[in-house]
């Protein structure tokens, strides 16, 4: 069995507009050769802004938000009236599906879209890990469907 | 006037949906006791068995992390706002 096949099917549905798509699979590029990552905002459920973010761990295989920066994007989020949307993260050289490392780490709970820089033009795909407890090394994945309007 | 926590999407399900609960000022530590009395399930999920901040956790009290103050001794006073943020990582390897 393929990787993908062992995602729960996806019962919800994460709309991106076109732009907010572009404009993370341009994060993710410029990023390269390391990891890139970053978080969307929603309003009432719809996906409003990129926030590029520093992947401070500077690495091909690994990514993790710098606290400070995310500190400082939480509170703009907040600010504006936002709420946190996603989490996204590029993989530079593998498919779009979650790493035994993604659902170690998977802490917040909204979708965790990847990037795959492996595919020409990038793959785009959105998963929630669920954990009985946050700090579980294990969980499951269920996989969300990405509709882009375009 | 309280002090206001912001909760993470993480451990909303514990507080009944809430991104923000009011608690009695003191210091770090004894806030997380508050929530932790008045929310069961949140124990063991901020701070570890021993009483200490969760690796995974980052703390902010306004705009300072608290690891960089005195962490779970950190004074909080009335209007103070205290943030929980737990660390965003990953990657495919």
């Amino acid at each position: 069995m393929s990787e993908a096949g062992d995602a729960k099917e996806p019962t919800e549905t994460l709309i991106l507009p076109a732009e907010i798509t572009d404009e993370m699979i341009d994060h993710c590029r410029a990023g390269r050769p390391n990891e890139a990552c970053g978080i969307l905002a929603s309003q009432d459920g719809d996906m409003v802004k990129v926030f590029r973010m520093t992947n401070a761990t500077l690495s091909p295989l690994r990514y993790s938000l710098d606290p400070k920066e995310q500190f400082a994007v939480y509170r703009a989020i907040e600010g504006r009236g936002w709420e946190l949307g996603a989490v996204f993260h590029s993989h530079t050289h593998t498919e779009a599906y979650p790493s035994p490392t993604d659902v170690r780490l998977a802490s917040e709970d909204v979708p965790y879209l990847i990037v795959s820089l492996a595919d020409e033009p990038p793959s785009v795909r959105a998963f929630r890990i669920l954990k009985a407890n946050w700090t579980d090394q294990e969980g499951e994945i269920k996989e969300v469907s990405v509709s882009v309007l375009r | 006037m309280a002090v206001e926590v912001r909760i993470p999407t993480v451990f909303r399900k514990f507080t009944g949906g809430s991104g923000a609960v009011e608690v009695q000022p003191g210091t770090v530590g004894s806030l997380f006791e508050q929530l932790e009395t008045r929310y069961p399930d949140l124990r063991g999920q901020v701070r570890t068995p021993d009483g200490q901040l969760h690796r995974f956790v980052n703390v902010y009290v306004n705009d300072e992390d608290a690891r960089y103050l005195e962490k779970l001794e950190t004074k909080v006073t009335e209007g103070d706002t205290v943030s929980i943020l737990p660390s965003v990582a990953g990657g495919q390897a």
